[in-house]
């Protein structure tokens, strides 16, 4: 899609070298990721500090742990870099504990255990002033049923974040409304949460997160809780500003759609655990267990897997010389309408150079998911999760 | 005891709780095998024996008589309770004479002004109007006295309230700590803070204000903490999410989240208070109680209603224009509301100047309507006419009469008659089968306390008056909750009805059962029944309408007649709201049972306002322990719990 297209090309390149990256310099040009997690564990219950620690204990599932020590182990395990402005996707069913790792991003709840840093800097460290610091300026949060004020009005529920860091009245009321007019809610400024739909309610927190100028966007499901319509706007919009400013992005959501449309990369996440991290296309194109292929059975592959998958090197100079030329990111579907008009298979060119081509069987092969056998041994090198 | 069994079988679905039921009932049958041939041989049968009984009235009339000696000298009189006492007195007096100073066209345009401002423009009239009725009825002087002690009481109950409230909202140990005290205070009725509160600041306005100050802020501590641990989590963790120190959470968040249950609270506090500083007249008050008390000593109806009417007009603006307040939260507030605002007060204070100036602070004597006479002549008239001999129906004295002879007398004789440990035991079954053993214990102490103060039969009397006054309230209150709740039509007749009575102070209902029934026990029934009315019919019919639209339309949808709809799925759905009901009709039968002292109900509540009147604070002292030990066990057998498969089984 589009929207993946920015950034697609960096998910093969970088997939093998991402565990180097986790130390923070490795690779020449990685910068420090905006947040790196490693071995992240919250265990809710009675003791649930022992249990991270106890190998026998972190073998059990969910339902054994629980009979055997009262705890649930939300997070369990969990490692994973968000890189800088990339949009990075935690996708996962209720009760995967997807909503627990991103509040323990910012330690909104406190972690049993693991490393949380951002830039670099130890979040389980920090001091209560240090949190706040951090809450204030580096990461705000997008909630799904909003979290707004209801006694405030539009204009001062965006300047919250402003208020809550000590800006005077009137420079935040001027930086909020700049917000407002962004997120497209002008004129609406002096009404009240309870006056507004729920698409509206959701852009005021958008706007509330947005004032604040974080380094990083966290959004906890922010459009479940809207119609579809509605739903597919918010992500339009959030593509649209992360288009325009690039900020980076954590997302939360339980919609695979959603998160096949927006995620640079995607982490999936079963029962605490992240079962599988890459691109939207790696995950369509070669789940990595039979409960990912399960999970991404109904996704259309067309839209989701590019040309750079699909083709083939050319098979001659004649063949890399002629036919329709295709970029590289192009998607399946668009290859598709290029080879059915052209008659004949298309070349993915990448600044003038052919990349190989990608002909009428290839492309069906994707569509009838024949294609992901071939794939297979390749693409399972780019699943970062080790467990 | 019967009734209250009926009520209780009747709403607990057969079948599923039959196996705990009747385990429960085993193993107190087998308790009873054996303590009770024990108690009875060691004992008596009977009446509470006299060796269970510890005399507390010669300890207490010493320690009345060494505060009495002490008040002027003891240091923590000196220091504490006198400061306490004269601040209380200067309050009152400094809002009294401001009251006065701003004249009686003042206070009106004040009052209807801020009601125009709260709560929009049919308020603020129907509040002109009241304040103008107390002046027409010749009781602008105690309104104003009312007013005064209920402005002192109320903004002492809010803040300790308030504060309070505060700190059980934020601490989990002050909540564990709080709760269980502030439950219990909303179920004692309003005369048993009184000698409490004479004893130590003797009797006068200190008492009184204090004694309203104890009644009314533990609903502003509840609603304030309930408020505060109701707030939204997601908003809370938002606002957490965006940096805040704990400090910004509660001053920009939770306490903003919780407006409406402090509104709510405020209201609530404001309705105890006036209730209770009508009822505080007993204790040196004065204002509009007052009145009505030394009225009604002289059974003077006529003069009782001149002063009972302002009460229920200031009970009904008082309710409305707080409520209305907390009706209009979340409304965005009219964009030139400041302005309006100065524009409100800049015409009172024209109101208030231009009365000054004309000289006619005061009431003008010519404009007073004296209603006390004709009402008068209206009682003389129906004496002689309802009170016997009507043809058919009969009196309503004759009623009165018979429901004494036929109803109250047996009740009291047979309870009387009764072992002691049978009442003792019949408290716990039932107190176990509704509740947990907790609750089952607390009653079964509560009750054998008041056999040890040494009050079991005053106590039963009492007793026996609440049975019947809730059996009748019961009785009346299903029917018309379940009419209301299965009739749009009936219940929108109810509604205006239930709203005005449920916000009159307890004592007005004193005035017009005496005009009906005369002085003795069931006048006081009478008016407790009245009383308590409309909150077992407002509750009964919220929750029946409350049921869930689903399963009765599934019964529909399956043929049921209504009457099957009735009893097989509406009322068994609503059990909870009809034990509330119960528990509700009981608490708030007792608190005017107990008043019914005043107009020759006797019992209990006769021993307060005896103690009070001869200066024996042993007597009321005792009295008002029992009365908080009878509150105790009627709320703790009629009181439902979550815990009962926990705890119970």
């Amino acid at each position: 899609m589009g929207t993946a297209a920015p950034t697609a090309d960096n998910g093969p390149k970088n997939a093998g070298t991402d565990t180097g990256n986790a130390d923070g310099t490795g690779g020449a040009g990685a910068a420090v990721p905006v947040f790196s997690v490693e071995g992240l564990w919250k265990v809710f219950g009675p003791k649930a500090d022992r249990i991270p620690g106890d190998a026998e204990l972190t073998a059990l599932d969910q339902a054994e742990l629980r009979r055997r020590t009262g705890c649930t182990a939300a997070v369990r395990d969990v490692s994973f870099d968000v890189r800088k402005g990339e949009v990075f996707v935690v996708m996962g069913l209720s009760g995967s504990g997807k909503s627990t790792l991103v509040r323990c991003l910012t330690r909104l709840i406190e972690p049993t255990a693991g490393t949380i840093a951002i830039d670099g800097e130890d979040v389980r460290a920090m001091d209560g002033a240090r949190l706040r610091e951090l809450r204030r300026h580096r990461a705000a949060m997008v909630f799904q049923h909003f979290g707004l004020l209801p006694h405030r009005t539009v204009l001062d529920n965006v300047a919250y974040g402003l208020e809550i860091q000590g800006v005077g009245k009137t420079e935040r009321r001027a930086r909020a409304a700049e917000v407002v007019a962004k997120v497209g809610l002008e004129g609406m400024e002096q009404r009240r949460p309870a006056q507004l739909s729920g698409g509206q309610r959701q852009r005021v927190g958008l706007a509330r997160a947005l004032a604040v100028d974080p380094e990083v966007l966290l959004f906890d499901e922010p459009f479940s809780a809207l119609d579809p319509l509605i739903r597919r706007d918010m992500q339009e919009e959030v593509i649209r500003l992360h288009r325009d400013e690039g900020r980076t992005m954590v997302f939360i959501t339980h919609d695979l759609q959603e998160a096949l449309k927006l995620g640079d990369r995607i982490a999936l996440m079963r029962d605490g655990r992240v079962v599988q991290l890459g691109t939207p296309e790696e995950i369509v194109a070669s789940p990595a267990d039979d409960y990912v292929r399960e999970f991404v059975r109904d996704v259309p592959r067309e839209q989701v897997i590019t040309v750079r998958t699909a083709m083939r090197p050319a098979g001659s100079a004649e063949e890399a010389a002629n036919g329709p030329a295709v970029r590289p990111d192009a998607t399946v579907a668009e290859a598709i309408e290029a080879v059915a008009r052209a008659g004949g298979p298309a070349r993915v060119m990448d600044q003038g150079r052919c990349l190989g081509v990608v002909d009428a069987p290839a492309l069906l092969a994707v569509v009838a998911g024949t294609a992901g056998a071939a794939d297979g041994p390749a693409a399972g090198a780019v699943n970062e999760e080790p467990v | 005891m019967a009734t209250i069994t009926a009520t209780a079988q009747k709403s607990s679905p057969p079948g599923i709780l039959a196996g705990a039921a009747v385990r429960k009932l085993l193993v107190l049958a087998l308790l009873a095998a054996v303590l009770v041939p024990f108690a009875v041989t060691r004992w008596s049968s009977g009446a509470w024996p006299e060796a269970l009984t510890v005399d507390v009235s010669g300890p207490l009339a010493d320690v009345s008589d060494w505060i009495i000696d002490n008040r002027d000298s003891h240091p923590l009189f000196l220091y504490f309770l006198g400061h306490v006492s004269n601040v209380v007195v200067i309050a009152v007096r400094a809002v009294y004479l401001a009251l006065l100073a701003v004249g009686w066209a003042g206070v009106t345009a004040v009052a209807a002004l801020v009601a125009w401002r709260v709560a929009g423009v049919r308020l603020a009239l129907g509040t002109a109007v009241a304040f103008l009725v107390c002046g027409l009825l010749g009781m602008w002087v105690p309104t104003m006295q009312t007013l005064a002690l209920m402005v002192v009481a109320v903004a002492a109950s809010v803040l300790v309230g308030a504060l309070l409230g505060l700190a059980a909202g934020l601490s989990d140990r002050m909540e564990r700590l709080l709760r269980p005290v502030l439950d219990t205070m909303q179920v004692l009725p309003a005369f048993a803070y009184l000698l409490p509160v004479v004893l130590v600041f003797g009797i006068g306005v200190p008492a009184a204000v204090l004694a309203t100050v104890i009644y009314a802020a533990p609903p502003m501590a509840r609603l304030t903490s309930l408020g505060l641990r109701g707030a939204d989590k997601e908003v809370l963790e938002a606002v957490e999410s965006l940096g805040s120190t704990a400090r910004q959470r509660l001053l920009t968040a939770r306490i903003p989240l919780a407006r409406k249950e402090l509104l709510l609270g405020i209201n609530q506090t404001i309705m105890m208070a006036l209730s209770m500083a009508v009822i505080a007249s007993v204790i040196g008050a004065g204002g509009l109680g007052d009145r009505v008390y030394q009225a009604l000593a002289s059974v003077d109806v006529g003069a009782a209603l001149a002063a009972g009417v302002p009460i229920v007009l200031l009970a009904v603006v008082l309710d409305r224009v707080t409520g209305a307040a907390g009706a209009r939260l979340g409304q965005a507030p009219a964009p030139n509301s400041r302005a309006l605002w100065s524009a409100a007060l800049a015409a009172a204070a024209v109101v208030a100047v231009a009365g000054r100036l004309a000289g006619r602070l005061e009431w003008p004597v010519n404009w007073v309507v004296g209603i006390a006479d004709p009402v008068n002549r209206a009682v003389d008239w129906m004496t002689a006419h309802l009170y016997t001999g009507v043809p058919v129906v009969g009196g309503t004295a004759d009623w009165a009469g018979r429901f004494t002879t036929w109803v109250l007398d047996p009740l009291r004789d047979g309870l009387q008659w009764l072992p002691w440990w049978s009442v003792l035991l019949t408290v716990a079954a039932l107190a176990w089968l509704i509740g947990t053993w907790r609750t089952a214990l607390t009653a079964v102490l509560a009750m054998a306390a008041i056999g040890v103060l040494g009050v079991w039969d005053q106590s039963l009397d009492t007793l026996s008056q609440v049975l019947a006054a809730v059996a009748v309230t019961l009785v009346i209150g299903f029917a018309t909750g379940i009419a209301a709740a299965r009739s749009d039509r009936v219940e929108r007749l109810l509604r205006p009805v239930l709203d005005v009575f449920q916000t009159m102070p307890q004592f007005v209902y004193l005035i017009p059962v005496v005009a009906l029934f005369g002085v003795g026990r069931a006048p006081a029934v009478a008016a407790a029944i009245v009383y308590a009315l409309p909150a077992v019919v407002r509750i009964t019919a919220q929750g029946l309408r409350r049921v869930d639209p689903a399963a009765l339309e599934s019964a529909r949808s399956l043929g049921a007649t209504s009457a099957q709809q009735l009893r097989q799925v509406q009322l068994p759905l609503a059990r909870r709201a009809l034990l509330l009901a119960v528990n509700q009709g009981v608490v708030l039968v007792l608190a005017v049972v107990i008043i019914g002292g005043l107009v020759g109900g006797g019992a209990l509540g006769y021993d307060v306002v005896f103690g009070l009147a001869q200066g024996d604070l042993a007597t009321g002292l005792v009295a008002g322990a029992a009365i908080v030990c009878l509150g105790l066990m009627l709320d703790r057998v009629t009181q439902p719990t979550e815990r009962r498969a926990k705890k119970g089984a």
